[in-house]
C-alpha cells in the first residue's frame, strides 16, 4: 500500500511540477530561514552555558546611591570579592577580572593587545576555559605571568613552544613570562580576551595598595557559589557585610551601596549596567516570533495550495472509495504525501543552509554555528519539525479531501465549498498581514537608524581621524609634530572621544543652594584645543584657555546636564561655582551644551572636562578633506619617528561612532532580509492560488470575453479579488505594527517617530508585489482564447 | 441476492425537494443480469449508487445477502463494498496517475492481498480480458475501449458476488461497445450477478430482465428470453 502511495505522491509530484515547485520552494525556504534563526536565537542563548559551573558563578553587581543619582555598575572595588570569600561560607572561590590594554613585544612583532584581561589565579577553578600548555593552578599566580589564547600565541611565537619564554610589556618594556597558552576564549562567552595577565601585577605593581582601597569601584568580581547556595540569602546579608567593612568610608563620601548577585548565564542578555548592552532578550524574543511567522506562512501556503487543488484530486479519491479504501486510508495517504513534500523540502533546506551560513554569520556579524552539521541534533530536530509540519500542514487538506463522497465527486459535481475559499482567503489575509508588519517594521528600523546617524550630535565628528598614542610620554612631541602637517587643521589631546568609554568620577560640586552635593560625574581629560576642534557650543561662560594659568589646575568645563542636576534654572548660573573632584579644587569656568558623548540610545548625562595632559593618550586630528590617505600617510611617519616601539593604531571619529549602533543595524539588515523572505514566500502562496483561481474560473472567462469583455476588464476582475485581500491584510497590519514598534523605539532615548507615510508605503508595497504576482495569470487568462475554454466544457 | 423494500431517496436542497426514489421495491437473484432502463432523473443512477453502497437511502429496507445494510455506517459499507461489489462506470474512472497494472491492483490492495498474490491475479485479469499488452501504459495512452475494459478488469479482480455498471458502453463506439457487454456477459455466465443501468436497448438485451423506472419508482418489467 505504502508504496502505491509513494508511487502517486512522485507521480502527482512530477504531474503538477508547477504547484510542486512552489509548494517545496515555500517551505524550503520557511524552514531555511526557520533554521538559521533557530542557530541564531539557540547561541544568544547559549551564553556561557559551556562553563560547566554556569549554574553557581555570580557576578557582584553594584548599585551605588549618591545624593545625586543611582548608579547601576558591573563593577566593584579590589577588596570586596576576597573579603567575601573569607566570610561566606556558601563562596566556593571568586575571580576577579578587569580589562587592560597592553603593548607587547618580542622581537619584531609588536602588537596592541586591547583585548587584555588581569585575572585572579582562580579564574580556570571558576571558567571552563581549557588550557593547552600550563598549568592552570599556578599559570596566573605570579606577578607579569601571561598567558595567551592559542592565536594570540601565533602572532608572537609561531609553531615554538612559548611556555617560560619572555615578552615585554609596554612601552618600558617590562619582561613578563609566558605561563600558559588556552583555548581561543569562545565566542559565546561575555569575556573578551587574547591575553590574560596575573592580577598580582595589577594590584601589586601597576596599582599598589588598591587591594586595601574600598572605595575603588573597577574590577568585575565572580563568586563561584557552593552547590545549593541560596544568591538571595547571601544578598541579604551583604549590607552588613559592607557596614562593617566600609561602613565609615561609605558615611563620608555618601555614596550608599548595596551588592546583588546576578547569574552569570544572565548577563550577556539581561544586564544593562555600566550602559552596556551587549545581547537583548528582546531581539531574542523579535527573531524567534519571525522564524515562527516565517514558517507559518509557509505552511499556510502548503495547506492553502493543497486544499484549492483537491478538486483535481477529487475524482482519484472518489476511485479509491468506490474500491474499497476507507476514509482513514485515503487521510493517511494524503498526510503522507505531504511528509514526502516536507522531507524532500527538509533535504534543500539543509543544502540552502549549508550555502547561506556564511553570509548569515556575516549578517548576524558573529559566527553562530561553524557548521550545519557540527551538531546532529539540530538536523534531527529539523527532521522532526519538518515531519510534524508535513503532519500538521497535510492533516486538514487530508481531512477535505478524505471526506469526499464519491457519488458526487465521481459525477463530476464537485465544487468548491464556500467555506474552503473563505479558509483559503483567510489563511491569505493572515500571510499577508504577516508580510505587511514586517514591512512596517523594518522601514521604522531603517527610519530610526538613519535618525540616529543623522542627528545633530552636538559637536563636529567629520574629518577627524583619533590616533591612540596608548599614553606614550612622546605623545606630546607627536601632536607638535601632527600639528604642523600640511593637511592638518588642527590636534587635540584627551582621555575620551564620543563613544568612547569615560571613568566616572567622585564629585563635590556647588548647587543652587550653595552646598557642595555629591555626585559621580562623567570625566573627560582634555587639552586646550579640545572643545574648539570638536566645535562644541560654550552656552556659558569660557572654555579653557592658557591664558589663564590656574586652567590647567583650578578649571573645570560641566554640560548643560551639570547644571540641570545641581538645580540651577540658567547655566550662567553655575559659571564661578566652587568645585572638588580627584584632588582637584577648584570652580567652573564655563558650561557647553549638551552634545551626545555616548549612542542615541541613552539619555546625555552630566559631563565634566578638565585639563589634565597626563591623562590624555587620544590624539584627535582635524584634517582637511583633500587626499586622506596622503595625509594618514604623514601622519603614520611621524609616528614612526617618534614612538617606533608602538604599532600605529587610528579610527575615524565617525564611523567609531557609528560604531555603537552596529547591533541595531545588523538588527535591521537581518529583519530586512527576513521580511523579504515572509514576503517572496507569501507571493509564491499568491501566485500559486492565483493561477488556481484563474484556471477554475476559465470558463466565466471565456463566456464574459464572448459577450465583449476586454483583456482589461477581465484582468481587473481577476486581479481585485486579491486585492481586496491585501487591503484586509493592510487594515489589520497596521495597528499591530504600530504597537509594536512603538514598543521597540521606546528603547532609544532619542528616537524618529512613526509617520503615516510608513504605512502608506507598506501598503502600496504590499499591493503592487500582490498585484506584480497576481496580474501575470489574470493576463494570462484574459487573452487566451475564449473557444478553447468554452469548448473544455 | 438483493431485496430493497419500499426504498426511499429524497434530495433536499433550502427550496426544492426532489424525490429520487419513490417507495421503491426490487429483488435481484444471484447470478441475474439485470438492466434498468428509463428517462433522465428517473432514479436509475440512485438506485445504483444505494445499491452499490455509495449512498444511503432515506427510508425502506435493503437487504444484501441476507443482510439489512440500509443504515450501516461509512466504515462497514466500505468493508461490504470491498468484499463483494464491482463497478464499472461510463467514463471508465481510472486513476491517471497509476498504471494500467496499478489500477487493477487497487481494490486487492484495499482487501490486503498479499504482493505475489496480487500479482498473479491481476496478471489472470488482465489476461482475461486482452489487455495484459498493456500493463504498463497510463489510462491515457489507451483507447476508450480499452480504457473500459481495464475498468472492467479492476471490477472483478476482487471476484466480487455483484457488479453494477452505470451506462459501461456510453462512451464507446459501437465495436467496443458490443466487447464489453460480451465480458460482462460471460462475467454472468461465470455467475456474477450483473446490475447495469442504461439508455440503450441494445445493450439491454444482453440482460435477463429489464426494469422500467419513472420518477423514482418502477414501471414495468420485461423477462427477456
Amino acid at each position: 500500500m505504502i508504496k502505491n502511495y509513494l508511487k502517486i505522491a512522485f507521480r502527482n509530484l512530477w504531474r503538477h511540477r508547477v504547484f510542486s515547485f512552489i509548494n517545496i520552494l515555500g517551505l524550503t525556504v520557511g524552514m531555511t530561514a526557520c533554521f538559521l534563526i533557530f542557530l541564531y536565537v539557540k547561541f544568544e542563548l547559549s551564553y556561557d552555558k559551556f562553563n560547566s559551573k554556569a549554574a553557581n558563578i555570580y557576578r557582584l553587581n553594584t548599585d551605588i546611591k549618591t545624593p545625586s543619582e543611582t548608579i547601576n555598575t558591573s563593577v566593584t572595588a579590589w577588596p570586596f570579592a576576597p573579603n567575601i570569600k573569607r566570610e561566606f561560607p556558601e563562596v566556593e572561590t571568586f575571580t576577579r577580572v578587569n580589562n587592560g590594554s597592553f603593548l607587547v613585544r618580542k622581537g619584531d612583532a609588536k602588537f596592541q593587545e586591547d583585548n587584555t584581561l588581569f585575572a585572579d589565579s582562580t579564574f580556570f577553578d571558576v571558567f571552563d576555559i581549557k588550557m593547552l600548555k600550563g598549568d592552570p593552578k599556578t599559570a596566573l599566580k605570579d606577578m607579569f605571568s601571561v598567558v595567551f589564547t592559542e592565536d594570540a600565541a601565533k602572532k608572537y611565537f609561531g609553531n615554538e613552544n612559548p611556555i617560560g619564554k619572555q615578552v615585554l610589556l609596554t612601552g618600558d618594556g617590562i619582561p613578563a613570562t609566558v605561563t600558559g597558552i588556552i583555548q581561543n576564549i569562545p565566542e559565546n562567552s561575555i569575556l573578551k580576551g587574547d591575553m590574560l595577565v596575573s592580577m598580582t601585577t595589577f594590584t601589586q605593581r601597576l596599582n599598589k595598595n588598591i587591594d586595601q582601597q574600598w572605595g575603588n569601584f573597577g574590577a568585575t568580581s565572580f563568586l563561584l557559589l557552593k552547590p545549593g547556595a541560596d544568591p538571595r540569602a547571601m544578598e541579604k546579608k551583604f549590607p552588613d557585610f559592607i557596614e562593617r567593612n566600609n561602613g565609615k568610608e561609605r558615611k563620608e563620601s555618601q555614596m550608599f551601596y548595596t551588592f546583588t548577585l546576578q547569574p552569570l548565564k544572565d548577563i550577556y542578555l539581561y544586564s544593562t549596567r555600566d550602559g552596556n548592552k551587549s545581547g537583548n532578550m528582546n531581539n531574542v524574543y523579535i527573531f524567534s516570533i519571525i522564524a515562527v511567522f516565517i514558517l507559518l506562512i509557509a505552511c499556510i501556503n502548503f495547506i492553502n495550495l493543497t486544499t484549492a487543488r483537491s478538486s483535481e484530486r477529487a475524482k482519484e479519491v472518489g476511485i479509491r472509495k468506490v474500491v474499497g479504501a476507507a476514509k482513514s486510508q485515503v487521510a493517511r495517504q494524503f498526510i503522507g504525501e505531504s511528509v514526502i513534500l516536507c522531507i524532500i523540502a527538509f533535504m534543500l533546506t539543509v543544502l540552502l543552509s549549508v550555502l547561506l551560513l556564511p553570509l548569515f554569520n556575516k549578517l548576524a556579524g558573529k559566527v553562530v554555528s561553524h557548521g550545519i552539521f557540527t551538531n546532529w541534533q539540530y538536523l534531527l530536530l529539523l527532521f522532526s519539525a519538518a515531519i510534524s509540519i508535513g503532519v500538521l500542514a497535510g492533516a486538514y487538506p487530508a481531512l477535505i479531501l478524505s471526506s469526499f463522497k464519491p457519488v458526487v465527486v465521481l459525477k463530476g459535481r464537485f465544487a468548491t465549498g464556500t467555506k474552503g475559499i473563505l479558509l483559503r482567503k483567510g489563511l491569505v489575509v493572515a500571510q499577508f498581514s504577516i508580510s505587511v508588519v514586517l514591512i512596517i517594521a523594518t522601514l521604522v528600523v531603517y527610519l530610526q537608524m538613519n535618525y540616529m546617524r543623522k542627528r545633530d550630535l552636538g559637536f563636529s565628528k567629520d574629518q577627524m581621524v583619533v590616533v591612540s598614542t596608548q599614553g606614550d610620554p612622546a605623545r606630546f612631541a607627536l601632536q607638535n609634530a601632527v600639528g604642523g602637517l600640511p593637511n592638518v587643521k588642527s590636534t587635540a589631546l584627551s582621555s575620551s572621544v564620543p563613544g568612547s568609554g569615560n571613568p566616572g568620577a567622585y564629585s563635590e560640586i556647588e548647587n543652587k543652594k550653595g552646598d557642595l552635593q555629591i555626585a559621580n560625574l562623567d570625566l573627560y581629560f582634555v587639552d586646550w584645543n579640545y572643545i574648539p576642534q570638536y566645535k562644541i557650543k560654550m552656552v556659558a561662560g569660557r572654555s579653557f584657555s592658557k591664558e589663564f594659568g590656574t586652567d590647567t589646575t583650578q578649571a573645570m568645563v560641566v554640560n548643560e546636564s551639570v547644571t540641570k542636576l545641581l538645580g540651577y534654572s540658567n547655566p550662567q548660573e553655575a559659571v564661578g561655582r566652587k568645585f572638588k573632584q580627584w584632588g582637584r579644587e577648584g570652580k567652573i569656568i564655563g558650561v557647553m551644551q549638551d552634545f551626545h558623548f555616548r549612542s542615541l540610545q541613552q539619555p546625555i548625562k552630566p559631563l565634566t572636562m578638565r585639563i589634565e595632559p597626563d591623562g590624555c593618550d587620544l590624539l584627535s586630528v582635524n584634517i582637511t578633506g583633500g587626499n586622506v590617505p596622503a595625509t594618514l600617510a604623514s601622519i603614520e611617519k611621524k609616528w614612526k619617528e617618534m614612538i617606533p616601539n608602538r604599532p600605529f593604531s587610528y579610527f575615524f571619529m565617525d564611523e567609531f561612532f557609528d560604531r555603537q549602533y552596529r547591533g541595531e543595524e545588523r538588527f535591521g539588515n537581518l529583519f530586512l532580509n527576513f521580511a523579504i523572505l515572509a514576503i517572496f514566500i507569501s507571493c509564491l502562496g499568491l501566485l500559486g492560488l492565483a493561477s488556481y483561481s484563474t484556471m477554475q474560473r476559465t470558463k466565466e472567462i471565456g463566456v464574459r470575453k464572448v459577450l465583449g469583455a476586454s483583456v482589461a476588464n477581465i484582468t481587473t476582475l481577476l486581479s481585485s479579488d486579491f486585492i481586496k485581500l491585501v487591503l484586509i491584510s493592510i487594515l489589520i497590519a497596521s495597528p499591530l505594527a504600530y504597537i509594536g514598534m512603538h514598543k521597540w523605539l521606546e528603547g532609544f532615548a532619542y528616537r524618529t517617530s512613526v509617520s503615516w507615510w510608513v504605512f502608506l508605503l507598506a501598503a502600496i508595497t504590499a499591493i503592487f508585489i500582490a498585484l506584480f504576482t497576481v496580474s501575470f495569470q489574470a493576463i494570462k487568462a484574459a487573452v487566451a482564447n475564449p473557444v478553447k475554454s468554452l469548448r473544455t466544457e | 441476492m438483493i431485496k430493497i423494500t419500499n426504498l426511499e431517496k429524497i434530495y433536499r436542497t433550502e427550496e426544492v425537494e426532489t424525490i429520487a426514489l419513490n417507495k421503491l421495491t426490487i429483488d435481484v437473484k444471484e447470478g441475474e443480469f439485470v438492466a434498468i432502463m428509463g428517462p433522465s432523473g428517473c432514479g436509475k443512477s440512485t438506485l445504483l449508487n444505494i445499491l452499490g453502497l455509495l449512498d444511503d437511502p432515506d427510508g425502506g429496507s435493503f437487504i444484501f445477502n441476507g443482510v439489512e445494510v440500509a443504515h450501516f455506517n461509512e466504515r462497514k459499507r466500505a468493508d461490504m463494498r470491498k468484499h463483494n461489489i464491482g463497478f464499472v462506470f461510463q467514463s471508465f474512472n481510472l486513476i491517471d496517475e497509476l498504471t494500467v497494472f496499478e489500477n487493477v491492483e487497487l481494490p486487492l490492495i484495499y482487501t490486503g492481498v498479499k504482493p505475489a498474490d496480487r500479482k498473479k491475479r491481476v496478471e489472470q485479469v488482465l489476461d482475461k480480458m486482452q489487455i495484459m499488452h498493456r500493463r504498463n501504459h497510463y489510462p491515457q495512452q489507451l483507447s476508450g475501449g480499452q480504457q473500459q475494459r481495464v475498468a472492467v478488469a479492476r471490477a472483478v479482480v476482487n471476484n466480487p458476488k455483484l457488479i453494477l455498471a452505470d451506462e459501461p458502453t456510453g462512451n464507446l463506439d459501437s465495436s467496443n461497445g458490443n466487447e464489453v457487454m460480451e465480458l460482462l456477459t460471460d462475467l454472468n455466465e461465470q455467475g456474477t450477478t450483473i446490475i447495469m443501468v442504461t439508455h440503450s436497448e441494445h445493450d439491454a438485451r444482453f440482460s435477463h430482465r429489464i426494469i422500467r423506472m419513472l420518477d423514482g419508482t418502477t414501471v414495468t418489467e420485461n423477462i427477456l428470453i
